[in-house]
């Protein structure tokens, strides 16, 4: 009895492995990352539910944190796409990099990915820092764009520790729009005290919900002070070219307004990502 | 890289040390938010623990407090709590956050202090004619002074180190060097903000060592004090 028991066991464990294996050779899964940032996630599941109507498998790894821990796994193979922002992938690989404006960032980025990383077709859809004030603060003063702020003194900058220091921070203002600001680190809750008069003027980001649903006004950037940063697919080697047109038509199909919806609807209606994903490429027609 | 002397230029850089967001000014907005906390808790939990501890009654009150004080996570309760009040009162959302883990060493203490006394102490004390207000007075809080202090100690170690997520909701602290140095990978600045919190962390640890040592009594040193003074 005891010898069957063993017998069967080995048998089963064999037959798991050489499935395993089987399945392995048939199609490798195309592993697909994401940041620990809802709206990122969104974005990758979209490539993953392309990839797996156009019948590929796909390994969802979502969650991934900070790039100083997913870049390193995309390098070592452990993920194969990954939805990035150019000019924030652009600072990582290189610090010193000063371009601005979307297509100049975008070609710096591709010079700059390593070997075995490419960036796939650059989606018009964006999501980098920006300038926002409140609609009431905005026609008080008549303002437009961040050069507006020069005519008015003690505008009070709300934003994370971090902006204080970066070259799009009061420096920046400074130097590029000749605009003095007072900076006062909001932290977290940037957003609740613009909203509540404490700063005048708030780093947000440029496809946060709250910016329609508060209706506050983002400043216009004419001079480029903003790293402009567009949502771009990261491939590895071992994504096939098929592929890599499929994730690119998706890309390129996806609006700044449109993210912002998405995002809208994560916040909103609390749907998941997921159902979100399935039903924008519906209503797109880029899968059936 | 990163060495020991890039922490030492950090500190050398006078512009580390001046302006709104200088050492200086994040110490005292730092020492500030903890002593704040630490006394609003100290004006929940320390008649609650004399008192408990007094009576002889109500230890339920004192575990159950200190219990759910410390099943609360603090920084979601700091969210939660600028959500409420609104985020122009950050500051007291903070205070009461901090508040509410400073509650279960000062209630440990106090109640812990005064309950050790031995009855026989309580027995003499009343026999000579003392009124209740009089016993807790005299003798209890004497002879208690230093449990107390030794929760004192405990809740400002626990506070200290936790103002840290004050930048979090937009206040200052020397938790601002850290989440600052952290997404500019200014790894000096980090250790640096760390080293000073550390100090003050000992240093305050040690003062009030100094002061539960001082307050340490005996009996039989309090009686020969209480006759003195008569």
């Amino acid at each position: 009895m005891k010898k069957t028991s063993k017998l069967l066991i080995a048998g089963a464990a064999v037959a798991a492995l050489t499935l395993s294996g089987c399945a392995q050779a048939e199609s490798d899964p195309i592993v697909i990352g994401s940041q620990a940032y809802y709206s990122n996630e969104i974005i990758a599941e979209v490539y993953a539910q392309v990839l797996e109507d156009a019948g590929y498998t796909v390994d969802r790894q979502f969650s991934l944190g900070q790039r100083d821990v997913y870049v390193p796994a995309l390098l070592a193979g452990e993920v194969d796409l990954f939805p990035e922002y150019t000019g924030n992938l652009l600072q990582y690989f290189d610090p010193s990099a000063s371009q601005t404006a979307a297509d100049e960032v975008y070609s710096a980025l591709e010079a700059a990915l390593p070997a075995g990383l490419t960036a796939l077709a650059m989606s018009p859809a964006s999501d980098q820092d920006s300038y926002n004030v409140t609609a009431e603060f905005a026609s008080a003063n008549n303002l437009v764009s961040i050069a507006d702020l020069a005519k008015i003194s003690g505008v009070k900058l709300g934003g994370a520790p971090e902006l204080a220091e970066r070259p799009y921070g009061p420096n920046g203002l400074k130097s590029t729009y000749g605009v003095t600001v007072e900076f006062e680190a909001t932290g977290d809750t940037t957003v609740e005290a613009l909203v509540a008069g404490l700063v005048n003027m708030a780093n947000v980001y440029s496809a946060d919900p709250r910016i329609q649903q508060l209706g506050l006004v983002t400043l216009a950037d004419p001079a480029g002070l903003f790293l402009a940063s567009n949502v771009v697919p990261i491939a590895s080697d071992s994504v096939d070219q098929r592929a890599r047109d499929l994730i690119s038509a998706v890309s390129k199909a996806m609006s700044a307004e449109e993210l912002v919806a998405l995002n809208v609807r994560s916040v909103d209606e609390q749907l998941s990502a997921a159902q979100i994903a399935r039903e924008w490429l519906l209503s797109k027609g880029l899968i059936s | 890289m990163f060495s020991a002397s890039n922490i030492f230029d950090w500190f050398a850089d006078p512009e580390n040390w001046m302006g709104r967001y200088g050492l200086w000014n994040l110490i005292s907005e730092h020492l500030v938010l903890s002593l704040g906390s630490i006394i609003l808790a100290a004006g929940f939990a320390l008649p609650i623990g004399i008192l408990v501890g007094h009576l002889g009654k109500g230890q339920a009150l004192v575990v159950g407090l200190s219990s759910v004080s410390r099943a609360i996570p603090t920084m979601g309760l700091l969210f939660a709590l600028v959500m409420l009040l609104g985020i122009n009162y950050r500051e007291l959302a903070v205070t009461i956050a901090l508040a509410a883990i400073a509650i279960p060493p000062i209630l440990a203490g106090a109640y812990a202090g005064i309950s050790a006394i031995e009855p026989a102490t309580r027995i003499s004390a009343r026999a000579q004619g003392m009124k209740r207000a009089q016993l807790i007075w005299h003798v209890e809080l004497p002879l208690a002074a230093s449990s107390i202090i030794g929760g004192f100690r405990i809740a400002f170690i626990q506070v200290v180190s936790t103002v840290v997520l004050a930048p979090l909701v937009g206040l200052g602290g020397l938790g601002f060097g850290i989440i600052q140095g952290l997404a500019l990978r200014d790894f000096a600045q980090v250790t640096a903000s760390a080293l000073v919190i550390v100090l003050l962390t000992i240093s305050g640890d040690q003062l009030i060592g100094l002061a539960q040592n001082k307050t340490r009594v005996s009996i039989k040193q309090l009686t020969k004090r209480q006759v003195a003074k008569s």
